[in-house]
């Protein structure tokens, strides 16, 4: 009946039925997949994806239906598959792959996984498990026309992370609070002043106007004295712009007039932010609602979402999608926490609506909601035409690798139309594992630049992870969360001091080499060197050195935190106690180990997982982001 | 109705982005018509169907096989023995509530012997997996009648694809590196009066840091045109040093230090976009000679007619350019100076486009025709293109084939052309043998022979003296003509984004033939 395998050799044939394959993500790329890997022959197939359906998947995940909308894509893709072909044997997690249940061992029950993935936290994540696994990987992404697949083996070629990614774009806190310049910066002002009013608040999401600008103070130590006044104490007594709405009532008006008024009022005290930029022009609701309430906002059908409103239009916009907020919370209960979804109508409008207020203050041209929504969800096209493409060949792909004829593997591009040359598409063969990659190298290390007198643990934790190895926020470095707010230089760690990081679930192991540096530009709190540990100077002031973990005999108390913390980071180069890191990694690990197998980091699952990496999620939008075509 | 409408963008939120709502409503006009419900057939289908196609019709006359539940996701086996077009038509139409699915359970070639007009109605034609004579036949019937035909073959791990249309035109064809239409090299009246009521000199600092670039280039170049016999920097030496005209350009503090002026640095960075030279461009160029342009009829197609008044337009008020498109990128300028410029080119742009319709209705006039002229969405002079294919006889003939192309290509053995000839060579063993090589393997020794013949005989009537490997005549027996779903698949991605090029009029659709190696990743576009 299989006439499907007509062109493969038998052994290979029998192979795809013996086989067992992990297939991570059930969206664009996944529903296709899966269907062309059972029509190829594959029987044994597991499917995790974290995501619920929605109404915007329809146009190409083909799986789903209207009915299906709000339900775990995992299952509904198993179903839907089985109705067609019920002698596959199908197993769907709803499930994060990020969470730790999914470790080395999983992923050794496959011969192969592949990915059809969204965002680029999860595919670091996949690339790592499966290196550590030593289990090939295709991975693979679309956008719009374009799109790519790839080949990845251990030892054989480049790995996911050997080619450095762009980084994620973000913007200094004082660009959206202060001094925004492009629409960009007030759609991201929009969406932190979503989550400050009805969402989870987050203090690196503040809204208000940033005092401790240095740009905005006469002289530097003023500069200093406020920033770390601010660091201290200043944004924890502002905090509450939640508390204060919540006050007024979420009253549309007043909390119009605060935002777009008095806040951009303190704004032109800071006098010197304006001496060359064009000041931004305060708006006040009754001026507005003098001016014009005319109808022309409210007519035009049809294409209502690509118009351009009047600054009037959306202020009723910014009242409306106010008060339907305001009801929604007021239905979930008091503690109750709005999460911010591009395709959720009354939240797009509200930042719809906040943002080009907010533009029209800083004279920006405004925007309608189609664009916001894009540049607000980072929304990457999709069809379904280009994911079908993909789907074909990553199965192309895999059959090569159960033939074990890695030489024939290729990276694919697809483009977007026959190319010059008349190619659509662009094969080209594997490249080598870059042997600086400091994730697939047998001795990872990286060179860091910072301050070890201003850089507090925390930072160290998140943010090297975060910008340097694409927004791993799952990757914390498992410092206990009482020394998270002290200094580096509280632990000894100076100018050429070398850090491990462990990765207990990925098996991976990182050394961080510090560069002390006095004078770092602004907004700026580090920066990495280059993967070449060499270049790190020797340690100017020889230092005993101890381990951070246990070196604070006060407070070390190894569960406070909650979170999953299978990571950790000692100093394992003193300069004088080699021997002690090496008791420190074995002890670290058995008190990891420990916590992997408590419940509690189990809980985490689902949409909930999500959330918790918002920072990653800022490329996730859809099903089917790119790779990195560049 | 508003609900449903809100509903429909939701759903095809994603695929707006690229192709808008106009592109969207042809899609939701367009009648698709499958011949033969095969796996690739199938997934060409859904590819369209998903995305909200009007409607299709599926002609098929076989009965479901068993084989057919193996490959095709849209079979189960308890559709086998029942018409394939009617089950698979059930089962995609489950897709999409708002795609209107028909069939007709019909031999193609019956259909064209007895009501070969059925097949005018659609507005594009799609055969799988047909029969060389059957797909020659239907071939000329849409070439008569000018509906465009697409041939989509999965044989093996080889993948072909032809596009047979006599004129497609594209409205817009999306270039990928469009470049500006500034027209600094020869401002229009209006710009250059605008540029006038800018005094660089005597400006607040806060104004002159936000200027726009383009006023600050067009400044700068009436400055070196004065000082330079009225010629534009033309190579990099003269640009660089205009370039330096800009530096100088920018405010210096009380120290004499240079202020940050993000929008000199912007001006800066754009010297080579901004002395682009407005002219008419090579393919656009091509459709004003074109013999369609020159003899405007009654029965010209609206998009010709639109071509001729554009060139009218150029030779008349265009003095040698096209209109003015009216878009300028985004820069660094206060909302005032940007919206002020904006509307500059805008007012520019509506003033062309009213100038191009009086063309247009001019030409209409003279032909006896109303106006019936739709709105264009957002038409761009310089983003107008057409495509001819050569119709299927003249690609089989052996007086008309395209040896040249295949000879050349051959230079190296394992071309993709070497692929179009094997399948070539497989159709003429179905015409031999009824029955294509390999498909019972105790046969597959035998049929290599054959097979070889077929290719000699292939070669010798065409008289190409080309080489074809022993290796890909034993690679196609062993396929046994066997549809793979996942090579399918693939082509039934690739064929559907033709479809939809060629239903909304955007980007370029291939010219004219298609082949994709699925062994190699490798693709290639012949002109056959």
């Amino acid at each position: 009946m299989f006439l499907a395998v007509g062109p493969l050799r038998k052994e290979l044939a029998d192979s795809l039925s013996s086989c067992r394959v992990l297939v991570v993500g059930a969206g664009g790329i996944g529903c296709e997949l899966l269907k062309n890997l059972v029509l190829t022959g594959f029987k044994n197939i597991e499917v995790i994806d974290l995501d619920t359906i929605d109404v915007s998947n329809l146009n190409r995940q083909f799986l789903f239906q209207k009915n299906h909308v709000g339900k775990s894509k995992a299952q509904v893709a198993k179903e839907s598959v089985l109705r067609f072909c019920p002698s596959a044997n199908i197993t769907a997690y709803h499930d994060s792959v990020m969470n730790p249940d999914y470790n080395v061992e999983f992923f050794r029950n496959f011969q192969l996984v592949m990915n059809a993935l969204d965002n680029r936290a999860a595919r670091n994540h996949v690339n790592r498990m499966c290196l550590a696994a030593d289990i090939p990987l295709i991975e693979s992404g679309t956008a719009g026309y374009l799109g790519q697949v790839t080949v990845i083996k251990k030892g054989m070629t480049e790995c996911y992370e050997c080619q450095p990614k762009p980084t994620q774009k973000t913007f200094p806190g004082c660009t959206i609070r202060n001094t925004p310049s492009e629409p960009i910066h007030c759609i991201v002002w929009a969406k932190y002043l979503f989550n400050q009013l009805f969402g989870e608040e987050d203090a690196d999401q503040e809204v208000s106007p940033d005092t401790a600008d240095p740009e905005a103070a006469w002289n530097p130590e003023e500069t200093a004295a406020r920033a770390s006044a601010s660091d201290q104490d200043g944004d924890i007594k502002r905090v509450s712009t939640k508390d204060w709405a919540r006050s007024t009532g979420y009253d549309p008006v007043k909390l119009f007039n605060k935002l777009f008024k008095d806040d951009i009022m303190y704004l032109l005290t800071m006098d010197k932010l304006w001496k060359k930029r064009k000041a931004p022009v305060p708006l006040d609701w009754a001026e507005v609602h003098q001016l014009g309430r005319s109808q022309d906002d409210m007519c035009g059908a049809g294409l209502k979402d690509q118009q351009v409103l009047s600054v009037g239009g959306y202020s009723q916009l910014f009242q409306r999608s106010v008060e339907t907020l305001r009801a929604q919370l007021k239905e979930k209960g008091d503690s109750a926490e709005l999460v911010w979804d591009k395709d959720d109508p009354p939240a797009m409008d509200f930042v719809t609506a906040a943002a080009n207020l907010r533009m029209h203050i800083f004279s920006m041209n405004m925007k309608s909601r189609f664009d916001v929504k894009s540049m607000a969800g980072n929304i990457i096209p999709a069809i379904a035409t280009t994911n079908a493409v993909i789907a074909g060949l990553i199965v192309l792909e895999a059959l090569k690798i159960l033939n074990s004829d890695f030489q024939q593997c290729r990276t694919i591009f697809l483009n977007k139309q026959p190319n010059p040359r008349k190619k659509l598409l662009v094969p080209c063969a594997l490249d080598r594992p870059n042997p600086n990659c400091y994730v697939c190298a047998s001795k990872p290390e990286v060179t860091v630049k910072l301050c070890v007198h201003k850089t507090i643990v925390q930072t160290l934790q998140d943010k090297v992870w975060k910008l340097r190895r694409g927004a791993q926020i799952h990757h914390r470095l498992g410092l206990f969360a009482s020394n998270n707010g002290k200094f580096l230089s509280d632990f000894g760690i100076r100018n050429g001091s070398r850090l491990q990081a462990d990765d207990f679930l990925q098996d991976y192991t990182l050394l961080v080499n510090v560069l002390h540096c006095e004078e770092l530009p602004r907004d700026v709190e580090f920066e990495v060197v280059g993967d070449a540990p060499e270049k790190a100077p020797p340690p100017s002031v020889p230092e005993e050195e101890k381990s951070i973990t246990n070196g604070n005999k006060d407070s070390a108390q190894p569960s406070t935190s909650t979170k999953a913390e299978d990571d950790d980071i000692l100093i394992v180069d003193s300069d004088e106690e080699p021997s002690s890191s090496t008791t420190d990694v074995s002890m670290e690990t058995g008190s990891l180990k420990r916590k992997l197998q408590d419940a509690e980091t189990g809980e985490t699952a689902s949409k909930r997982k999500r959330l918790d990496q918002q920072p990653a999620a800022e490329d996730d939008d859809d099903d089917d982001d790119i790779i990195a075509l560049d | 109705m508003a609900d449903h409408k809100t509903n429909k963008d939701q759903r095809y939120d994603r695929q707006l982005r690229l192709w808008g709502d106009h592109g969207q409503e042809a899609l939701e006009n367009a009648h698709v018509c499958l011949v033969n419900a095969a796996a690739s057939g199938t997934e060409i289908l859904k590819n369209l169907v998903l995305p909200g196609i009007g409607a299709f019709t599926i002609v098929d006359g076989h009965r479901v096989s068993g084989e057919d539940v193996g490959n095709n996701f849209f079979l189960s086996s308890d559709s086998v023995g029942k018409n394939r077009a009617q089950a698979t038509t059930e089962l995609l139409q489950e897709l999409n509530t708002d795609v209107s699915g028909n069939f007709v359970e019909e031999n193609p070639d019956r259909l064209l012997d007895n009501d070969p007009e059925f097949f005018h109605r659609f507005s594009l034609v799609i055969a799988v997996q047909l029969e060389e004579s059957t797909c020659l036949r239907l071939g000329s019937v849409l070439w008569n009648a000018a509906v465009p035909f697409l041939v989509c073959r999965t044989y093996g791990l080889v993948g072909y694809m032809r596009l047979v249309v006599r004129e497609h035109t594209v409205v817009e064809s999306h270039p990928d590196n469009a470049l500006e239409d500034l027209r600094l090299d020869q401002p229009f009246p209006e710009l250059t009066n605008h540029i006038t009521s800018y005094d660089l000199d005597n400006m607040e600092k806060k104004d002159h840091s936000h200027t726009p670039w383009v006023i600050i280039v067009a400044k700068y170049l009436q400055k070196w045109c004065r000082e330079h016999d009225f010629q534009l920097p033309r190579n990099y030496k003269e640009k660089e040093a205009f370039r330096q005209l800009l530096r100088e350009g920018i405010r210096k503090n009380e120290n004499g230090t240079p202020e940050e002026e993000e929008n000199f640095d912007e001006a800066i960075k754009n010297v080579n976009t901004a002395l682009n030279p407005s002219k008419v461009c090579v393919s656009v160029e091509d459709l004003f000679n074109a013999e369609q342009c020159e003899n405007i009829t009654s029965q010209s197609p609206a998009f010709w007619v639109m071509v001729r008044a554009v060139r009218d337009f150029v030779q008349a008020e265009g003095r040698g350019s096209l209109p003015v498109r009216g878009t300028i990128p985004d820069m660094i300028a206060d909302s005032d100076k940007f919206i002020s410029l904006q509307n500059v080119y805008r007012e520019r742009a509506l003033q062309d486009a009213a100038a191009v319709s009086r063309h247009v209705e001019s030409h209409l006039q003279a032909v006896g025709k109303v106006c019936i002229w739709g709105t264009l969405h957002m038409w761009n002079a310089a983003f107008l293109r057409v495509v001819h294919c050569r119709a299927l006889v003249e690609e089989y003939g052996v007086d008309t084939v395209h040896k040249d192309e295949i000879t050349s290509c051959m230079d190296n053995p394992d071309s993709e052309m070497v692929l179009y000839l094997m399948l070539r060579s497989v159709d003429c063993f179905y015409q031999q043998h009824s029955r294509y090589p390999g498909v019972y393997n105790y046969q597959v020794e035998d049929d290599i022979v054959r097979l070889k013949l077929c290719v000699h005989s292939l070669l010798q009537e065409y008289g190409l003296t080309v080489n074809v490997k022993d290796d890909y005549v034993h690679e196609f027996c062993r396929y046994g003509a066997a549809e793979p779903h996942t090579v399918a698949a693939f082509m039934g991605g690739a064929a559907a984004q033709e479809a939809i090029k060629l239903i909304t009029h955007q980007f370029v659709p291939f010219n004219n033939t298609f082949i994709y190696n699925a062994m190699a990743q490798t693709s290639a576009t012949f002109q056959l």
